[in-house]
Protein backbone atom coordinates (compact mmCIF):
# COMPACT_ATOMS: atom_id res chain seq x y z
CA UNK A 1 0.00 0.00 0.00
CA UNK A 2 1.21 3.38 -0.97
CA UNK A 3 1.98 6.31 1.47
CA UNK A 4 -1.12 8.30 -0.15
CA UNK A 5 -3.19 5.11 0.08
CA UNK A 6 -2.47 5.18 3.97
CA UNK A 7 -3.56 8.74 3.54
CA UNK A 8 -6.17 8.32 2.12
CA UNK A 9 -7.86 5.75 4.79
CA UNK A 10 -6.49 8.04 7.20
CA UNK A 11 -9.02 11.24 6.19
CA UNK A 12 -11.74 8.61 6.09
CA UNK A 13 -11.01 7.48 9.76
CA UNK A 14 -11.02 11.47 10.62
CA UNK A 15 -14.26 11.56 8.61
CA UNK A 16 -16.08 8.56 11.18
CA UNK A 17 -14.38 10.47 13.88
CA UNK A 18 -16.04 13.95 13.12
CA UNK A 19 -19.70 12.25 12.38
CA UNK A 20 -19.77 10.28 15.79
CA UNK A 21 -17.93 13.46 17.51
CA UNK A 22 -21.49 15.27 15.73
CA UNK A 23 -23.48 12.34 16.42
CA UNK A 24 -22.63 13.25 20.20
CA UNK A 25 -22.53 16.80 20.64
CA UNK A 26 -26.43 16.52 19.10
CA UNK A 27 -27.01 13.78 22.29
CA UNK A 28 -25.49 15.62 24.85
CA UNK A 29 -27.81 18.61 23.92
CA UNK A 30 -31.09 16.58 23.06
CA UNK A 31 -30.72 14.60 26.55
CA UNK A 32 -31.70 17.32 28.20
CA UNK A 33 -35.29 17.16 27.37
CA UNK A 34 -35.52 13.79 26.08
CA UNK A 35 -34.27 10.49 27.66
CA UNK A 36 -31.66 8.88 25.72
CA UNK A 37 -33.34 5.52 26.40
CA UNK A 38 -36.84 6.39 24.45
CA UNK A 39 -36.50 5.38 21.09
CA UNK A 40 -38.23 6.94 17.70
CA UNK A 41 -41.48 4.63 18.95
CA UNK A 42 -41.41 6.41 22.44
CA UNK A 43 -40.34 2.87 24.16
CA UNK A 44 -37.90 2.82 26.86
CA UNK A 45 -35.12 0.66 26.00
CA UNK A 46 -33.30 1.01 29.23
CA UNK A 47 -32.53 -1.91 31.11
CA UNK A 48 -33.50 -0.61 34.48
CA UNK A 49 -36.48 0.46 36.28
CA UNK A 50 -37.91 4.04 35.81
CA UNK A 51 -40.77 6.02 37.55
CA UNK A 52 -41.72 7.27 33.89
CA UNK A 53 -42.12 3.80 32.32
CA UNK A 54 -45.39 3.22 31.67
CA UNK A 55 -47.35 -0.26 30.53
CA UNK A 56 -49.78 0.51 27.50
CA UNK A 57 -53.22 -1.22 29.01
CA UNK A 58 -54.25 -3.91 26.90
CA UNK A 59 -51.62 -3.86 24.56
CA UNK A 60 -48.77 -6.88 24.50
CA UNK A 61 -45.56 -5.19 23.91
CA UNK A 62 -42.06 -5.27 25.18
CA UNK A 63 -40.90 -2.52 26.05
CA UNK A 64 -42.76 -0.33 28.19
CA UNK A 65 -43.84 3.46 26.94
CA UNK A 66 -41.83 6.63 28.21
CA UNK A 67 -43.91 9.03 30.23
CA UNK A 68 -42.00 11.77 30.52
CA UNK A 69 -43.40 14.80 29.51
CA UNK A 70 -39.97 17.06 29.20
CA UNK A 71 -40.39 19.51 31.12
CA UNK A 72 -38.53 18.00 34.30
CA UNK A 73 -35.10 16.33 34.25
CA UNK A 74 -35.91 12.19 33.76
CA UNK A 75 -32.77 11.63 35.99
CA UNK A 76 -33.99 11.97 38.90
CA UNK A 77 -36.39 9.53 37.92
CA UNK A 78 -33.76 6.50 37.87
CA UNK A 79 -32.60 7.34 41.62
CA UNK A 80 -33.23 4.60 43.77
CA UNK A 81 -32.01 7.27 46.71
CA UNK A 82 -33.45 10.22 45.39
CA UNK A 83 -31.00 13.55 47.58
CA UNK A 84 -28.34 10.50 48.49
CA UNK A 85 -25.51 12.59 46.60
CA UNK A 86 -24.48 14.34 50.70
CA UNK A 87 -23.56 10.58 51.95
CA UNK A 88 -21.76 9.72 48.89
CA UNK A 89 -18.58 11.87 49.66
CA UNK A 90 -18.06 10.27 52.95
CA UNK A 91 -18.63 6.92 51.62
CA UNK A 92 -16.24 7.32 48.84
CA UNK A 93 -13.71 8.38 51.82
CA UNK A 94 -14.05 5.73 53.93
CA UNK A 95 -14.03 3.39 51.34
CA UNK A 96 -10.53 4.16 50.74
CA UNK A 97 -9.79 4.68 54.98
CA UNK A 98 -10.73 0.81 55.03
CA UNK A 99 -8.75 -0.22 52.31
CA UNK A 100 -5.42 1.40 53.50
CA UNK A 101 -6.66 -0.18 57.09
CA UNK A 102 -6.93 -3.05 55.38
CA UNK A 103 -3.49 -3.11 53.65
CA UNK A 104 -1.48 -1.98 56.60
CA UNK A 105 -2.65 -4.75 58.89
CA UNK A 106 -1.85 -7.39 55.83
CA UNK A 107 -5.43 -8.53 55.45
CA UNK A 108 -5.16 -8.10 51.91
CA UNK A 109 -2.23 -10.28 51.85
CA UNK A 110 -3.97 -12.94 53.39
CA UNK A 111 -6.72 -12.85 51.48
CA UNK A 112 -5.05 -13.68 48.32
CA UNK A 113 -2.93 -16.53 49.50
CA UNK B 1 -28.20 15.70 -13.80
CA UNK B 2 -28.89 12.56 -11.81
CA UNK B 3 -32.16 11.63 -10.80
CA UNK B 4 -33.12 9.62 -7.40
CA UNK B 5 -34.30 6.81 -9.53
CA UNK B 6 -30.84 6.40 -10.68
CA UNK B 7 -30.10 4.96 -6.91
CA UNK B 8 -30.65 1.17 -7.64
CA UNK B 9 -31.26 0.39 -3.66
CA UNK B 10 -35.44 1.32 -3.03
CA UNK B 11 -34.58 1.71 0.80
CA UNK B 12 -31.64 4.69 0.15
CA UNK B 13 -34.53 6.03 -2.33
CA UNK B 14 -36.90 6.01 0.51
CA UNK B 15 -34.72 7.14 2.80
CA UNK B 16 -33.77 10.33 0.34
CA UNK B 17 -37.24 10.78 -0.04
CA UNK B 18 -38.67 10.69 3.76
CA UNK B 19 -36.24 12.29 5.72
CA UNK B 20 -33.96 14.82 3.74
CA UNK B 21 -35.33 17.95 3.46
CA UNK B 22 -32.38 20.16 2.67
CA UNK B 23 -32.41 20.54 -1.36
CA UNK B 24 -28.60 20.40 -1.00
CA UNK B 25 -28.36 17.58 0.88
CA UNK B 26 -30.81 15.65 -1.70
CA UNK B 27 -28.81 16.36 -4.01
CA UNK B 28 -25.66 15.47 -2.98
CA UNK B 29 -26.96 12.27 -1.43
CA UNK B 30 -28.43 11.26 -4.97
CA UNK B 31 -24.98 12.19 -6.42
CA UNK B 32 -23.51 10.09 -4.36
CA UNK B 33 -25.99 6.85 -3.99
CA UNK B 34 -26.22 6.67 -7.64
CA UNK B 35 -22.71 6.43 -7.96
CA UNK B 36 -21.97 3.60 -5.87
CA UNK B 37 -22.79 -0.11 -6.98
CA UNK B 38 -25.76 -1.62 -5.68
CA UNK B 39 -23.84 -3.63 -3.01
CA UNK B 40 -21.89 -0.74 -1.77
CA UNK B 41 -25.64 1.04 -1.74
CA UNK B 42 -26.95 -2.04 0.00
CA UNK B 43 -24.31 -2.22 2.97
CA UNK B 44 -25.42 1.88 3.32
CA UNK B 45 -29.04 0.28 3.69
CA UNK B 46 -28.55 -2.00 6.33
CA UNK B 47 -26.20 0.67 8.85
CA UNK B 48 -28.98 3.20 8.26
CA UNK B 49 -31.29 0.28 9.32
CA UNK B 50 -28.71 -0.52 12.14
CA UNK B 51 -28.59 -3.96 10.84
CA UNK B 52 -25.20 -4.92 12.17
CA UNK B 53 -25.32 -8.46 11.30
CA UNK B 54 -25.78 -7.68 7.33
CA UNK B 55 -23.37 -4.44 7.33
CA UNK B 56 -21.02 -7.20 9.05
CA UNK B 57 -21.86 -10.00 6.06
CA UNK B 58 -22.22 -7.25 3.30
CA UNK B 59 -18.64 -5.75 3.85
CA UNK B 60 -17.03 -8.87 4.00
CA UNK B 61 -18.86 -9.58 1.02
CA UNK B 62 -17.69 -6.95 -0.87
CA UNK B 63 -14.14 -6.77 0.52
CA UNK B 64 -13.96 -10.86 -1.14
CA UNK B 65 -15.70 -9.72 -4.28
CA UNK B 66 -12.43 -7.16 -4.68
CA UNK B 67 -14.03 -3.62 -3.79
CA UNK B 68 -11.12 -1.31 -2.11
CA UNK B 69 -11.42 -0.54 1.40
CA UNK B 70 -11.73 2.45 0.28
CA UNK B 71 -14.62 2.26 -1.87
CA UNK B 72 -16.21 0.29 1.08
CA UNK B 73 -16.23 3.04 3.54
CA UNK B 74 -17.12 5.97 1.07
CA UNK B 75 -19.71 4.69 -0.36
CA UNK B 76 -21.13 2.11 2.03
CA UNK B 77 -20.13 2.83 5.56
CA UNK B 78 -19.67 6.51 5.97
CA UNK B 79 -22.30 7.21 3.28
CA UNK B 80 -24.75 5.36 5.21
CA UNK B 81 -23.33 7.35 8.74
CA UNK B 82 -24.14 10.66 6.95
CA UNK B 83 -27.94 9.72 6.51
CA UNK B 84 -28.33 8.26 10.27
CA UNK B 85 -26.46 12.12 10.87
CA UNK B 86 -29.13 14.04 9.38
CA UNK B 87 -32.53 11.89 10.46
CA UNK B 88 -30.68 12.28 14.45
CA UNK B 89 -30.72 16.07 13.81
CA UNK B 90 -33.91 15.98 12.64
CA UNK B 91 -35.28 14.07 15.08
CA UNK B 92 -36.39 11.26 13.07
CA UNK B 93 -34.40 9.12 15.24
CA UNK B 94 -32.96 9.11 18.49
CA UNK B 95 -30.05 8.02 20.51
CA UNK B 96 -31.09 4.27 21.22
CA UNK B 97 -31.47 4.10 16.85
CA UNK B 98 -28.16 6.00 16.54
CA UNK B 99 -26.20 3.23 18.76
CA UNK B 100 -27.47 0.25 16.49
CA UNK B 101 -25.94 2.30 13.82
CA UNK B 102 -22.75 3.01 15.22
CA UNK B 103 -23.16 -0.74 16.23
CA UNK B 104 -23.11 -2.02 12.74
CA UNK B 105 -20.54 1.13 11.39
CA UNK B 106 -18.48 -1.04 13.90
CA UNK B 107 -19.03 -4.74 12.54
CA UNK B 108 -18.34 -3.43 9.01
CA UNK B 109 -15.51 -1.75 10.18
CA UNK B 110 -14.13 -4.91 11.50
CA UNK B 111 -13.31 -6.25 8.38
CA UNK B 112 -11.35 -2.77 7.34
CA UNK B 113 -9.20 -3.29 10.40
CA UNK B 114 -6.80 -5.18 9.19
CA UNK B 115 -6.59 -3.38 5.78
CA UNK B 116 -5.66 -0.11 8.30
CA UNK B 117 -3.12 -2.15 10.19
CA UNK B 118 -1.44 -3.11 6.81
CA UNK B 119 -1.39 0.09 6.03
CA UNK B 120 0.69 0.75 9.18
CA UNK B 121 -2.42 3.00 11.08
CA UNK B 122 -3.05 0.93 14.30
CA UNK B 123 -5.47 1.77 17.57
CA UNK B 124 -3.91 4.62 19.49
CA UNK B 125 -4.58 1.93 22.51
CA UNK B 126 -6.81 -0.14 24.08
CA UNK B 127 -9.71 1.17 26.97
CA UNK B 128 -11.65 -1.14 29.27
CA UNK B 129 -15.31 0.63 29.76
CA UNK B 130 -17.36 -0.95 31.65
CA UNK B 131 -20.72 0.68 33.99
CA UNK B 132 -19.96 -0.50 37.38
CA UNK B 133 -21.78 -3.25 39.63
CA UNK B 134 -25.31 -2.07 40.41
CA UNK B 135 -25.61 0.25 37.66
CA UNK B 136 -27.28 -1.30 34.17
CA UNK B 137 -27.10 2.46 32.74
CA UNK B 138 -25.36 1.94 29.59
CA UNK B 139 -25.92 4.63 27.30
CA UNK B 140 -23.36 7.45 28.21
CA UNK B 141 -20.45 4.33 28.29
CA UNK B 142 -21.84 3.26 24.61
CA UNK B 143 -21.67 7.21 23.72
CA UNK B 144 -18.04 7.32 24.91
CA UNK B 145 -17.46 3.78 23.07
CA UNK B 146 -18.77 5.04 20.15
CA UNK B 147 -16.34 8.32 20.52
CA UNK B 148 -13.18 6.56 21.30
CA UNK B 149 -13.83 3.60 18.45
CA UNK B 150 -14.35 7.06 16.23
CA UNK B 151 -10.96 8.61 17.72
CA UNK B 152 -9.26 5.65 16.98
CA UNK B 153 -9.03 3.35 20.47
CA UNK B 154 -9.88 -0.13 20.59
CA UNK B 155 -12.65 -0.62 23.23
CA UNK B 156 -13.27 -3.65 25.07
CA UNK B 157 -16.91 -3.42 26.48
CA UNK B 158 -18.00 -4.88 29.89
CA UNK B 159 -21.40 -3.88 29.35
CA UNK B 160 -23.53 -2.99 32.67
CA UNK B 161 -22.94 -4.22 36.15
CA UNK B 162 -19.25 -4.59 36.30
CA UNK B 163 -17.35 -6.15 39.35
CA UNK B 164 -13.83 -4.96 40.06
CA UNK B 165 -12.53 -8.16 39.40
CA UNK B 166 -14.56 -8.05 35.67
CA UNK B 167 -12.31 -4.90 35.24
CA UNK B 168 -9.02 -6.75 36.87
CA UNK B 169 -9.89 -9.97 34.65
CA UNK B 170 -10.39 -7.53 31.28
CA UNK B 171 -7.22 -5.53 31.50
CA UNK B 172 -5.16 -8.65 32.55
CA UNK B 173 -6.42 -10.27 29.31
CA UNK B 174 -6.26 -7.21 26.95
CA UNK B 175 -3.03 -5.67 28.25
CA UNK B 176 -5.34 -2.14 28.61
CA UNK B 177 -3.19 1.06 30.01
CA UNK B 178 -7.07 2.86 30.41
CA UNK B 179 -10.01 1.98 32.34
CA UNK B 180 -13.31 3.97 31.91
CA UNK B 181 -15.68 3.36 34.50
CA UNK B 182 -18.87 4.89 34.46
CA UNK B 183 -21.85 5.23 37.02
CA UNK B 184 -25.62 7.16 36.99
CA UNK B 185 -26.64 7.06 40.19
CA UNK B 186 -25.40 8.29 43.58
CA UNK B 187 -25.77 4.71 45.06
CA UNK B 188 -23.68 2.84 42.90
CA UNK B 189 -21.24 5.82 42.45
CA UNK B 190 -19.04 4.61 45.50
CA UNK B 191 -18.15 1.69 43.70
CA UNK B 192 -15.75 2.84 41.43
CA UNK B 193 -13.86 3.26 44.56
CA UNK B 194 -14.31 0.17 45.28
CA UNK B 195 -12.91 -0.70 42.07
CA UNK B 196 -10.09 1.52 42.30
CA UNK B 197 -9.07 0.11 45.25
CA UNK B 198 -9.20 -3.42 43.98
CA UNK B 199 -7.14 -2.49 41.33
CA UNK B 200 -4.45 -1.45 43.76
CA UNK B 201 -5.30 -4.50 45.61
CA UNK B 202 -4.19 -6.79 42.67
CA UNK B 203 -1.07 -5.07 42.05
CA UNK B 204 -1.89 -3.47 38.67
CA UNK B 205 -3.14 -0.26 40.00
CA UNK B 206 -0.05 1.57 38.35
CA UNK B 207 -0.44 -0.39 35.49
CA UNK B 208 -3.54 1.58 34.65
CA UNK B 209 -5.01 5.05 33.69
CA UNK B 210 -8.46 4.91 35.42
CA UNK B 211 -11.17 7.39 34.54
CA UNK B 212 -14.15 7.52 35.49
CA UNK B 213 -17.61 10.09 34.56
CA UNK B 214 -21.29 9.62 34.48
CA UNK B 215 -24.38 12.13 35.62
CA UNK B 216 -23.57 12.57 39.30
CA UNK B 217 -19.34 12.03 38.97
CA UNK B 218 -17.89 15.72 39.58
CA UNK B 219 -14.13 15.92 39.64
CA UNK B 220 -13.76 16.04 43.15
CA UNK B 221 -15.52 12.85 43.35
CA UNK B 222 -13.07 11.53 40.93
CA UNK B 223 -9.99 13.10 43.08
CA UNK B 224 -11.36 11.64 46.16
CA UNK B 225 -11.64 7.98 44.59
CA UNK B 226 -8.35 8.45 43.55
CA UNK B 227 -8.81 7.94 39.73
CA UNK B 228 -6.62 9.44 37.68
CA UNK B 229 -9.36 11.49 35.62
CA UNK B 230 -12.71 12.46 35.13
CA UNK B 231 -14.44 13.06 31.96
CA UNK B 232 -17.66 15.40 31.99
CA UNK B 233 -19.26 13.48 28.56
CA UNK B 234 -18.42 11.30 25.59
CA UNK B 235 -16.29 14.27 24.09
CA UNK B 236 -14.45 14.99 26.51
CA UNK B 237 -13.73 11.36 28.24
CA UNK B 238 -11.39 10.62 24.39
CA UNK B 239 -9.48 13.63 25.33
CA UNK B 240 -8.98 12.50 28.55
CA UNK B 241 -8.15 9.18 27.10
CA UNK B 242 -5.39 10.52 24.72
CA UNK B 243 -4.27 12.93 27.45
CA UNK B 244 -3.38 10.04 29.75
CA UNK B 245 -1.55 8.31 27.11
CA UNK B 246 0.38 11.23 26.17
CA UNK B 247 -0.73 11.20 22.80
CA UNK B 248 -2.37 15.01 22.65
Amino acid sequence: MTDSEAAELRKRLDRIGEIFGDLVSHAEKTSIERCPYRDRFDSCTALFSCRNQQSVVGESVEKPQCGHDGVFDYRDAWEAKPGHAENVKQKIVSIRAEAEERRGTGEIEREQL
Amino acid sequence: MVEISDIFNETIRHEIEEFLEVPEEIERNVRLFSSVSPLLQEIAAALIDGNHESVDALTQQALTEGYEALEVMDGGLISGMGIVGIKFREAFIFVPEVLSCARAMKAGMKHIEPILSASGIEPIGSVVMGTVKGDLHDIGKNLCIMMLGGAGFECIDLGVDTSADDFIDAVEESGARIVGMSALLTTTMPYMGVAIEAFIDAGIRDDVQIMVGGAPVTEEFADAMGADGYGKDALACVELAKDLLGVN
